[in-house]
């Protein structure tokens, strides 16, 4: 089981008493696979993808990769897991607005230690169609240029999942198909377990699994297999 | 890896101008530092310089009694130069005639500074003088030539010696500004002092030893010699210790100088401060990435350090060579402008302004360098999170230190820095309160307004906390603005009062109480502008309460006896110039006591300088003996005098009924300028006996110190509104990126453009306006401060900064709000949704 959750639970302290924005969750992802989260704006779904990936730090129970308990480990143990086994893809995009196209995706490689960073940034630009387009900075690009960076990035340092958080929801439709086929192309090449977060279900449909989200409460969307 | 990605940030963030205000904030704090004190550093040398001329010498021993040769070898082997000088009072014979003369006896290398000239006739074209007078010579100033009836090339006979005169004396570097009580000056040979008989034990001779050399090595002597000194029989003097005009002109501007420059470096420093926190904050999204793709904060640490410190190099590197220019481009302009070449500096400035610009970059962003670090990754998915805020106090910390520090190492005195931060800290206290006191009261005043106001006064209420802390910021530099304009028109009014266009550059001596009325009429005819005339009856002070004085005793018979002595006062030595008038002389103020008025009763007003060492006070009885008639009369009244004004003043100024049967000589001063001075000889042709002390030369070198410093004080002036504007614009640039989302908001609802602009330009205007006002507050309170306790001035309260303030800063302010707005505005709404993002 690449990721694991058990009883896995996140509350926050408000003025007007706790909120439990995640309920007890259990889930099994196995590698390879494609799960899309679905939910209303408010219901949970990013929180359990910052869990998840290690990002924000659970209330109760646990969360695994590899094996690797997240809740076991520090601030810094947890950065190492993402550097090595986690790319991200964000709905607005988050690029480093002072670096060009090129070092943006160049930049997990080299966090990671990888002196092979510039090239392999190189061909990815290349294949996600940006060949051109290495040394501009993010904000030359247009939104579905700026994403399929962002795709680029993610997938820079081979990493065994990706998390996609509402990848085109800052897309018009016509350039959200585009960059959501480069995604699952990419991902399929590459054998990469997603994790995807979204309210478009026509997106979540392109998903082996679909998980809904509801007040906090995650549930399997049953699916005809045709 | 890392050093890679912190130079590939710096070089992009650096050529997209990200860095501009955090990289010319240090730019600017190095150059102001720098220019400031080198400029400072080589002005300090050359106005030394010129005003040791004043003394003949960079310092001066003097003593009662000969100074030992070892004191003098030990000078010589230090390195410094050295020169003997005795001064005494004589009566000089020529012919029939005799008259009581100062007798000057130099050693060879008199003077050590300044120059000495002389002329061949008496009111001749005077030139530099070669050497001094040749044993059997003397050089004699031109009032003896009337008082003695002599030609160049005559005999006088001073003690056992004779003295033929070859020269006129025209101008002795050293010959001060008691010009008026002090008898024409005789200048003879060091090797012929002892021939003449006159060095007696117990007569009453001023031996000088002057020095000249370098600051170290003369620094270095008087350490050496401080210990062995005598306060009863030795006097060490440098240019800055004494009351003359030049002294109190140079210790003032020193002080603005070091005030202005204090205030620059604090406002360079703030900017700093302003900006590093920005450079944090808008590096927060970058780290919390950073972080989500798996760095480690020891990498982050690193990168961030590294990028810092390259900027910082960067900017000090151009700082240095920005300031170095700038100061000698005003280097250059004074030298053109004055004709005075300023000497090198020292490499202090250097390593001033490279550490200020080190320490503010270090200290001010360690604080938010922290809390960048610090930024958990989860932002990436939740913008609202800014990190731990626990470690505020650190911030308080560090930046409080780092300014008490920067004022320590420029001033080098701890209690000057210790009494600015201590004042600046209560004021900044203060202004965050009424501050925020002033915001409360806008909003009602905003409740009626239109539109755009009401956004605005809404914008302000809701920022209340954040809009306290800028207009601290905004506060602090109008306030430092405006204190060092204030203080500069002060300084210069002052120096203009006390030397004005008019003032009298000659001083007339020994005119003949029959003569005062004609002498009055023909400065009339020939419209000179002459002062009152002021009698002189020369006199001693014998006793006070009864009590003989001590005249001139040697250290041995006062230890002799010692009861005597302690009841005894000490008295001056020598005949006093005493003079009656009915009126209070300008440029005196009674401090106790009264002026008599009409009262007939004989007493006498006393300065109060001479008062305090005489130990003396308002009725006390003082007995005088004027050519063997003996009185006594009370003090009535202590007065201040302003020694710095050319004018005659005394130290005993009795009423009328008490002086005016005695006979007087009078005194006056009068302006004439350079191109009349041909007809000096006609104006006085009638009046033979009547001496005239030309001040042209020690006034034309006071009014070139005194332009070389206003030249100083206004290029300070000029920095601290450049440090001053800075910090307004990081400050403005800070505060609109806080704007920023609100604004977007805004305009994607549909707002006018016309409306944001206004809104967000009325804002700053507000913001700009109240602290203005609450700087021309404190500006006014720190003026009184300084006036009184720093710089010897009068207090005055500046009306016009009232208006000046709150009206500059709204402008200002409210200018650049404005511009930067625009700036936003002009980007279409998309644009602005993407930045958001």
């Amino acid at each position: 089981m690449l990721i694991q959750t058990t009883r896995l639970k996140k509350d926050v302290e408000t003025s007007e008493g706790i909120l439990h924005i995640l309920q007890p969750t259990d889930l099994q992802i196995t590698a390879g696979e494609t799960v899309a989260i679905v939910g209303a704006s408010g219901s949970g779904k990013s929180t359990l993808l910052s869990l998840l990936a290690g990002l924000d730090l659970a209330s109760a129970g646990n969360v695994s990769i590899d094996n690797v308990n997240l809740g076991d480990l520090d601030e810094e143990q947890r950065a190492k897991v993402r550097a090595d086994k986690i790319g991200f893809i964000f709905q607005s995009f988050l690029l480093i607005p002072s670096l060009t196209a090129l070092e943006n995706v160049m930049l997990p490689a080299e966090l990671a230690g990888n002196k092979d960073a510039e090239k392999q940034a190189g061909e990815l630009l290349t294949k996600v169609g940006l060949g051109d387009r290495l040394t501009h900075y993010p904000n030359q690009l247009s939104g579905g240029e700026q994403q399929r960076v962002a795709i680029a990035r993610a997938f820079v340092g081979t990493p065994k999942i990706l998390f996609a958080d509402e990848p085109t929801g800052n897309l018009d439709a016509a350039t959200g198909h585009k960059v959501e086929d480069l995604l699952f192309q990419m991902n399929e090449e590459s054998g990469t377990t997603l994790v995807m977060v979204t309210h478009d279900s026509e997106l979540a449909e392109r998903c082996q699994r679909v998980l809904r989200m509801e007040a906090g409460r995650l549930t399997e969307v049953e699916r005809d297999v045709a | 890896m890392w050093h890679k990605i912190s130079w590939r940030l710096l070089k992009h963030e650096l050529r997209r101008g990200e860095l501009t205000i955090m990289a010319a904030a240090i730019v600017l704090s190095v150059t102001a530092v720098l220019s400031l004190a080198l400029f400072t550093d080589r002005l300090q040398a050359g106005l030394t310089e010129r005003s040791a001329e004043f003394l003949a010498a960079d310092r001066v021993l003097s003593s009662r009694r000969e100074v030992s040769e070892d004191w003098i070898s030990r000078a010589q082997d230090e390195g410094l130069q050295t020169a003997q000088r005795v001064v005494f009072n004589s009566m000089a014979f020529a012919g029939e005639q005799l008259a009581l003369v100062d007798v000057k006896a130099v050693s060879d290398g008199y003077p050590l500074r300044g120059e000495l000239r002389v002329a061949d006739q008496p009111y001749a074209q005077d030139r530099l003088a070669q050497g001094l007078p040749a044993a059997g010579e003397a050089w004699v100033a031109a009032a003896l030539f009337q008082e003695l009836q002599l030609e160049v090339g005559d005999t006088i006979e001073i003690g056992d010696s004779d003295f033929r005169v070859t020269r006129v004396l025209t101008y002795e570097p050293d010959v001060g500004f008691s010009v008026f009580t002090d008898s024409p000056n005789v200048l003879i040979n060091y090797s012929e002092l002892a021939a003449t008989g006159l060095i007696q034990p117990g007569s009453r001779v001023r031996f000088n030893v002057l020095y000249a050399g370098d600051a170290a090595a003369l620094d270095a002597y008087e350490e050496w010699l401080r210990p062995q000194l005598n306060d009863d029989t030795h006097n060490w003097r440098s240019v800055e210790d004494g009351d003359s005009p030049l002294a109190r002109s140079l210790r003032r501007a020193e002080r603005f100088m070091l005030l202005a420059s204090l205030l620059g470096v604090v406002l360079a420093a703030t900017a700093v401060a302003v900006a590093a926190q920005r450079y944090c904050q808008r590096n927060y999204d970058v780290v919390a990435i950073f972080k989500t793709m798996g760095a480690q904060r020891s990498q982050i640490q690193k990168i961030f350090i590294l990028h810092l410190l390259l900027l910082t190099t960067f900017s000090i590197g151009v700082g240095v060579v920005l300031g170095w220019l700038i100061q000698s481009q005003v280097v250059d302009l004074v030298a053109k402008y004055f004709d005075v070449n300023l000497p090198a500096g020292s490499g202090r400035g250097y390593l001033l302004a490279i550490g200020t610009g080190l320490v503010s970059a270090v200290m001010f962003t360690l604080y938010p360098l922290l809390r960048l670090v610090g930024i958990p990754p989860l932002r990436v998915l939740n913008r609202q999170l800014t990190g731990t805020d626990r470690l505020r106090w650190l911030h308080w910390v560090a930046s409080g230190g780092t300014i008490y520090l920067l004022l320590w190492l420029y001033s080098q005195q701890w209690l000057l820095s210790t009494a600015l931060f201590v004042g600046g800290a209560l004021a900044a206290v203060l202004l965050l309160l009424v501050g925020r006191l002033f915001i409360r009261a806008s909003r009602q005043a905003g409740m009626q307004a239109g539109s755009a106001w009401r956004l605005a006064m809404a914008g302000l209420q809701r920022r209340a906390q954040a809009n306290s802390v800028q207009m601290l910021s905004f506060s602090t530099a109008i306030m430092l603005l405006l204190l060092v304009l204030a203080l500069r028109h002060e300084l210069l009014a002052d120096w203009q009062r006390q030397l004005p266009d008019d003032a009298p550059n000659y001083f007339l001596v020994n005119v003949a109480q029959g003569d005062v009325e004609q002498l009055q009429q023909r400065f009339a005819e020939r419209n000179v502008d002459a002062d009152d005339m002021y009698p002189i009856v020369p006199g001693r002070m014998t006793a006070v309460n009864g009590v003989p004085v001590v005249d001139e005793v040697s250290k041995e018979e006062r230890e002799s006896d010692a009861k005597v002595q302690s009841e005894q006062r000490e008295g001056f030595g020598r005949e006093l110039s005493l003079t009656w008038r009915d009126t209070l002389p300008p440029n005196n103020e009674v401090v106790a006591g009264e002026w008599w008025g009409d009262n007939a009763e004989p007493q006498v007003s006393i300065e109060s300088e001479v008062a305090e060492r005489m130990r003396v006070g308002v009725g006390d009885e003082l007995e005088f003996n004027i050519g063997g008639e003996v009185f006594t009369v009370p003090i009535t009244s202590v007065r201040e005098v302003n020694w710095g004004s050319l004018q005659p003043n005394f130290f005993m100024i009795f009423n009328t009924s008490t002086l005016e049967d005695f006979p007087a000589t009078y005194i006056s001063s009068f302006n004439l300028p350079e191109e009349r001075k041909k007809e000096l000889y006609e104006l006085f042709k009638p009046f033979p006996q009547v001496s005239l002390i030309d001040l042209d030369a020690i006034m034309d070198q006071l009014r070139e110190v005194i332009e070389q410093v206003s030249v100083a004080i206004l290029f300070v002036l000029i920095l601290v509104i450049v440090a001053g504007i800075l910090v307004l614009l990081a400050q403005v640039q800070a505060s609109l990126e806080e704007r920023e989302k609100e604004l977007v908001i805004l305009r994607t609802l549909g707002a006018p453009a016309k409306l944001l602009s206004r809104a967000v330009t009325y804002e700053f205007v507000i913001l700009g306006a109240i602290s203005g006002l609450i700087a021309t507050l404190a500006m006014e309170l720190s003026l009184y401060i300084l006036q009184t306790q720093v710089f010897e001035l009068g207090a005055t309260f500046h009306w016009r900064f009232w208006l000046v303030g709150p009206l500059a800063g709204a402008v200002i302010v409210g200018l650049m709000g404005r511009l930067a707005c625009a700036r936003l505005i002009r980007r279409n709404t998309a644009q602005l949704i993407r930045r958001l993002a």
